[in-house]
């Protein structure tokens, strides 16, 4: 990422879609509350490299992901192939996303989270016997219902801002 | 393609051994401070409401810590007296004194947000001497483990962990086994019980300190169902975790465990295979 040109306001929307992953709910919730968050890393990344593609590319995805499997306390390398892969795959198709509808948007979102949140899973069960389970399809709903509300605060801050 | 094999090495690895800690630890370094400023809500909060309280709650609060302090300094008296009629036991035994362990405060700066995973972050890390698998405890108990280390903070895995386990035995009769987290947080489980077992409702699981991993005799759950099926290898017994796991905002490292537990009586063989489960990874 270069630091010019507004560089710095897409690290420092991931640094705040991190903030916002780790930020834990009150212990007198219950614990199944956890799953209602939305995967914010994933609509933030997903979002920058639509809107720019020329911006975000693999490799600092990677390295955001390996940042966040530290963050999250899932085995090194998860989370930066799933984001590298994100980045791949949005990246292969951001034209057509970008014509989609914002409800067409939400439906890649769900699939992409759902993917990512499968991969981890994955992860979990066979390094440390986690259990596999239906529960990672509510991030993924959760994360499609913010999706227009992203997109939209992310729109109006790469125009405020000039990032290009 | 580069990446994902790479992803892959790395997670192989990170799976399998302990070679990729260093790394974890300077990325862990990075991240720290996320952690620091999502937890900055509950510390105002709880700053605020320490101002903010009334004259007359402080002198109740008072009056009480007073009270407390009065009880537990009454407890140690005795304490002293039993450690040293104890110290003089052994000595008569042959076996060699225990010795005290000390503790590190630490207060917790976050926890790790996943469901599945139960992890908290602590203020302290490389700088305060912190280790890799050092004992972690709260007022009322056994808390955990540390499972990594940053230059200011690490990472606790709490007992009920699905991916922890700790040598325990029953406070009553010193039976032995291990109790497992389940990835809830008010179950243990307690493996490999035989049906003929005796252990009950209500008895206290203290760590056994096989395994050199724990020191001995922290209280770490209490036994709230014994299910004995005639038709299973093993009863299935839960028991409910002692410290405050949830609530606990302050809690103490353990140094000094290894030289503690070095002086028991060597292990019977088979806990030593079974003392091997307790590493988490």
């Amino acid at each position: 990422m270069n630091p010019t040109r507004g560089g710095w306001v897409i690290m420092l929307t991931i640094a705040f879609a991190m903030l916002l992953a780790v930020v834990h709910l009150p212990s007198e919730v219950p614990s199944w509350w956890g799953w209602l968050r939305p995967s914010w890393l994933v609509l933030v990344v997903f979002y920058w490299v639509m809107a720019l593609p020329h911006r975000l590319g693999m490799i600092s995805a990677w390295v955001t992901g390996l940042l966040v499997d530290v963050l999250y306390a899932d085995p090194l390398g998860v989370n930066g192939f799933c984001l590298a892969a994100l980045t791949y795959v949005t990246w292969s198709f951001y034209e057509r996303f970008r014509m989609y509808s914002v409800a067409q948007q939400g439906a890649v979102v769900f699939l992409l989270v759902l993917g990512t949140e499968f991969i981890r899973m994955c992860a979990q069960h066979f390094g440390r016997d986690g259990a596999l389970s239906w529960w990672i399809l509510i991030p993924a709903v959760t994360s499609t219902i913010a999706w227009p509300f992203v997109a939209w605060a992310l729109r109006r801050v790469r125009l405020q801002l000039a990032v290009e | 393609m580069a990446l994902a094999i790479v992803s892959a090495l790395l997670l192989v690895v990170d799976l399998n051994s302990r070679l990729l800690s260093p790394l974890r630890s300077v990325l862990a370094t990075i991240v720290s401070p996320i952690y620091v400023i999502a937890e900055s809500p509950y510390r105002v909060g709880q700053s605020a409401s320490a101002t903010l309280s009334t004259r007359e709650s402080l002198i109740n609060e008072n009056e009480e810590l007073r009270k407390r302090n009065f009880e537990l300094a009454q407890i140690t008296q005795q304490f002293v007296a039993l450690r040293e009629e104890n110290a003089r036991l052994r000595q008569l035994l042959g076996s060699r004194q225990r010795l005290d362990a000390k503790v590190l405060v630490a207060e917790l700066i976050g926890v790790v947000p996943s469901p599945t995973t139960f992890q908290v972050e602590i203020d302290k890390g490389a700088d305060a001497g912190v280790f890799v698998g050092q004992a972690v405890i709260d007022a009322d108990g056994l808390f955990g483990q540390v499972v990594e280390v940053a230059q200011f903070s690490s990472r606790v895995m709490l007992l009920v962990d699905a991916a922890h386990a700790v040598p325990v035995q029953v406070s009553r009769n010193d039976f032995r086994s291990i109790a497992a987290g389940t990835g809830r947080m008010d179950r243990l489980e307690l493996e490999y019980v035989p049906v003929t077992a005796d252990i009950r409702v209500g008895d206290t699981l203290v760590s056994s300190g096989l395994g050199g991993h724990f020191p001995r005799g922290y209280p770490v759950g209490e036994v709230t169902s014994v299910v004995v099926d005639p038709t299973m290898t093993y009863a299935q017994v839960t028991a409910k975790p002692i410290a405050a796991l949830d609530r606990s905002r302050h809690v103490l490292l353990v140094f000094d465990a290894n030289a503690q537990v070095k002086n028991e009586a060597p292990a019977v063989p088979s806990d030593g295979a079974e003392a091997a489960h307790e590493d988490p990874r």
